[in-house]
């Protein structure tokens, strides 16, 4: 028994990390239909930032958060309106996105690379190697601390969503973009805003990534299919989805890797995406794709 | 003739492709019902397209209230007091009836004076009030059509532009529009309608525009227009209007 509450409590605080790591994946499919398949190299990006600030300044991860989201935003704002705009209305928009984030993950990585080798880094303050010990169960600190943070922000950007006027009109760009558009919504500008919000999402998870799992620039290639099978299986845009099929996947894993091995537990969310794609192409909490 | 809205020989069509409409023209007087009428393809849903932004205007000119309304984006055009509602009624089918009615206010900022716009439309509109907490995806044709037209009036509009809101409804239920839209237009609401029924919109407006291979071929009073012979044999079927 203590076992299985023991995996649980790992699953779910893996989960929430990685739950906002997916959540400006799927945000910002949502409202601009970008698969940006450079999110993950982003999140390194916010990762490589925090642990310039841990390193150089000595901020702990969660402290230097709010900077990397901020500065990831900043980038966000620069790449939407250079990159993304101005094919915005092409009809082949959603398959470009797929080839121009392809290509923007490459240079991501290069960069990194460049600036900061390809050594696997970590970031670790105290709480990194800690553990709090309930009776049998232990859990540990940054991972505990990781997924409380990584929830309270999704928490916080699901009360934006649903309450704010700038929510409102996310929401509304998301479901119906034309629909927003004639009822005075300025589309242009909520496109950026939520690609802003997107990066500085990923920007955050990279700060928490930082001293959960050690990372390097080519990291990122094994974390898009992850982050897309929580994505695909919450439903692409959705970010109570996203959130949902983090958790499961999570967990999931986590019992795989327990109790089958370690090597099998990152199959868990490959065999998820192939399995939801040929079930239920729109996953938990996405609409079904109207026929051509 | 007052004009309130006055389109002058505008040139309009999708992207780069070729022009849908080419010389359409017609005026639009306060407070009253006009209705596009015209064969499939004539033009009608892509001239109130252009009129509200959503395509850009090659050539020729929209003036509302004096006011010159090329180029401007269909968010900046709704400021001006000019809604549109599109065949495909615009609705946000995730978000509740009430969630819709939030939106329809989007461009007021006072949070306060929508919900006490929103409080009016549900008491006036019943099916609204019943549903004010379901999903807009899960409702009715023509429970949508009505949360739609009721949106519309969220903001006090000048003109609403209507994109044939009996597609695709019952009998009975296309009276029930047409009776709002009376209502609309009985508040000062000038209604601009385009209907693939010509017989039914004629009917229910006060002034006819024909328009056919994107260009106006004649506007007039709609009993006018509905009892010109051209009218009856090209788009009445031949039909003597009642």
């Amino acid at each position: 028994m203590a076992e299985i509450v023991q995996i649980l409590i790992l699953g779910l605080a893996l989960g929430g990390v990685i739950a906002l790591m997916g959540s400006g994946l799927s945000l910002v499919f949502g409202v601009m239909r970008i698969v940006n398949l450079a999110h993950p190299s982003l999140i390194i990006g916010g990762a490589y930032i925090t642990y310039w600030g841990f390193k150089s300044l000595g901020i702990d991860p969660i402290v230097m958060l709010p900077v990397a989201a901020a500065i990831m935003a900043a980038i966000g704002v620069l790449l939407y309106r250079l990159v993304f705009q101005r094919e915005a209305k092409s009809a082949k928009y959603s398959e470009m996105t797929v080839l121009l984030t392809f290509a923007l993950a490459m240079m991501v990585e290069g960069l990194l690379g460049g600036l900061f080798t390809n050594t696997q880094r970590v970031t670790s303050p105290d709480y990194a190697t800690a553990a709090f010990f309930i009776g049998d169960v232990f859990i540990p600190k940054g991972q505990l601390y990781a997924g409380i943070v990584s929830l309270t922000i999704i928490a916080g950007l699901s009360l934006f969503l649903k309450y704010s006027r700038l929510g409102y009109a996310i929401r509304a760009t998301t479901q119906n973009r034309e629909a927003a558009e004639l009822l005075g919504v300025n589309v242009q500008f909520i496109s950026v805003l939520a690609f802003a919000i997107g990066l500085a999402l990923a920007g955050a998870a990279g700060s928490l990534v930082s001293f959960v799992f050690s990372f390097f620039p080519a990291k990122h290639w094994e974390w898009i299919a992850m982050l897309m099978s929580v994505v695909v299986l919450g439903g692409m845009g959705s970010i109570l989805g996203t959130v949902v099929g983090a958790l499961i996947l999570s967990v999931v894993a986590a019992f795989v890797g327990t109790w089958i091995g370690a090597t099998w537990s990152t199959l868990t969310f490959f065999l998820a995406l192939f399995i939801i794609l040929l079930v239920r192409p729109q996953g938990l909490f996405g609409e079904k794709p109207e026929m051509a | 003739m007052t004009k309130l809205l006055d389109v002058t020989n505008i040139t309009a069509g999708y992207g780069d492709g070729p022009a849908i409409i080419d010389g359409a023209h017609l005026t639009v007087e306060p407070g009253k019902v006009h209705c596009i009428i015209g064969p499939n393809g004539a033009g009608k849903s892509t001239l109130l397209k252009a009129i509200c932004g959503m395509l850009s205007i090659r050539k020729g000119d929209v003036m509302f209230k004096g006011e010159r309304l090329n180029g401007l984006r269909p968010d900046q055009i709704l400021r001006k007091g000019i809604c549109f509602v599109p065949q495909e009624r615009a609705l946000f089918a995730k978000m509740t009836v009430r969630e819709n009615l939030r939106m329809g206010g989007f461009i007021i900022d006072d949070k306060r004076e929508v919900e006490r716009r929103i409080d009016g439309i549900l008491e006036r509109f019943p099916i609204l009030r019943e549903r004010a907490d379901q999903h807009a995806g899960t409702m009715s044709g023509g429970q949508q059509q009505t949360l739609a037209m009721a949106r519309t009036l969220i903001i006090r509009p000048d003109i609403v532009m209507l994109d044939e809101p009996s597609l695709g409804l019952a009998p009975k239920v296309v009276q029930e529009m047409f009776d709002i839209m009376k209502m609309m237009s009985a508040e000062g609401v000038t209604v601009l309608l385009v209907e693939q029924n010509a017989l039914m919109g004629l009917k229910n407006a006060d002034w006819g525009v024909v328009l056919d291979l994107g260009r106006t071929l004649f506007e007039g009073p709609a009993a006018t227009v509905l009892a010109d012979p051209r009218i009856q044999e090209l788009y009445l079927g031949g039909k003597k209007a009642a």
